[in-house]
């Protein structure tokens, strides 16, 4: 059978379970007034904010299990890819080097060379947990297996918490990046009172003119201190948001998907949760890696 | 005329995706085409540009997501 000849095979095949699933689904039986066809009948997509708990009020919920389901996929996969290490590597070994590599390059291009050290463990490590939590979701299994009515497991992401709690994780590593790199002087990115205080000095002097300029430069800087205080407080409420919102917002694209033209609408989706979820993670990571930058240069002035 | 309360929730949602997604919308267009335009000024940045811009586009995106929450909040929970 030649190439051309299973393209038009798959092509037709295509686009007949196309015309059944919405001929037969809910939007075609919309349409014409009649029920769905009974194989395709799928309810409408209900959607939980508040992850479910399986087994009960004192067991973990299910975005627990699913989170630590990814933690036993990343230490099962580091231990296999370091098993036996070889100077030339193959396999396993061979795609974590290559992912340290662009990571570390990656990091270098955002932060230079002599911070990138600091860096690559926590932005790598919110990376990787983020898009194994996206990429693992889109396996089956994930909020179809259900026990007790409510689903076995559900990706970690869409769960508040977890954004929440990578947001404060990022915050503290950029302040503590911000300490470490400047001591306590970094405070003087949110109270910077060394111009009002020479202003103070030139009042005292007598130089009425450079006391006035100080004085107003002063206020100035002293405002943009707390509006950067307040910058990095609503930073940890966008970031967590932000993930949140994503992922949230593709399990609902792929549940309506699911419930509009049953066997095509989802293939679609499911591509572009992947892609959302590893742009997700690469937003997330670098942008921790850019405000740590900031924190650690903040303010040549 | 009877305003319901089911019925003022579902104006709102439309309304606040409707409006709320016009300034993302804009935002991240005008970020790609200052995008396009460096990219063709200098193609061999090509990667500090690619970078830069997916995280502006996150930024601008980040607001149509919060718009999002709301929406999904109005209708489902509130």
């Amino acid at each position: 059978m030649s190439k051309g000849r299973i393209a038009v095979f798959l092509v037709v095949g295509g686009v007949l379970v196309s015309a059944a699933s919405f001929i037969g689904g809910s939007v075609g039986a919309a349409i014409a007034g009649r029920e769905p066809v009974p194989l395709l009948v799928v309810s409408p997509p209900h959607i939980e904010l508040e992850p479910g708990r399986p087994f009960g009020y004192s067991f973990p919920t299910n975005t627990m299990l699913a989170s630590w389901l990814t933690c036993l996929v990343l230490i099962v996969l580091s231990l296999l890819a370091t098993r036996r290490v070889q100077l030339v590597p193959t396999g396993l070994q061979n795609a974590a080097e290559y992912l340290v590599e662009f990571g570390s390059n990656f990091i270098e291009q955002m932060v230079g060379k002599e911070h990138e050290r600091h860096f690559f463990p926590v932005v790598v490590t919110i990376f990787l947990f983020v898009v194994t939590n996206a990429w693992l979701a889109l396996l089956p299994g994930y909020e179809s297996l259900r026990v007790n009515g409510v689903p076995l497991l559900r990706s970690a992401n869409t769960d508040i918490n977890v954004p929440l709690m990578l947001a404060l994780v990022s915050a503290f590593f950029v302040e503590y990046m911000g300490f470490r790199s400047r001591g306590i002087a970094y405070l003087r990115t949110f109270l910077d009172v060394r111009r009002l205080a020479a202003a103070v000095r030139n009042f005292a002097k007598g130089c009425l003119r450079e006391g006035l300029v100080d004085a107003f430069y002063g206020v100035l800087y002293v405002f943009v201190g707390l509006m950067e205080l307040l910058s990095h407080c609503v930073r940890v409420a966008s970031f967590s948001f932000r993930l949140f919102g994503n992922m949230t917002a593709g399990s609902v694209l792929i549940g309506a998907g699911i419930f509009l033209v049953p066997l095509v609408l989802p293939s679609v989706f499911y591509g572009l949760e992947a892609l959302f979820g590893l742009v997700q993670a690469v937003i997330f990571a670098s942008l921790t890696a850019v405000f740590g930058y900031g924190a650690v240069y903040y303010g040549e002035h | 005329m009877e305003f319901s309360a089911e019925a003022a929730r579902l104006i709102a949602v439309g309304l606040a995706m409707g409006i709320g997604t016009i300034g993302p919308g804009i935002g991240i267009g005008m970020i790609g085409k200052a995008a396009m335009e460096a990219l063709g000024r200098n193609p061999e940045a090509r990667g500090p540009i690619a970078t830069n811009m997916i995280l502006a586009i996150a930024f601008a995106e980040a607001v149509a997501i919060y718009v999002l929450i709301v929406a999904i909040l109005l209708i489902f929970v509130l």
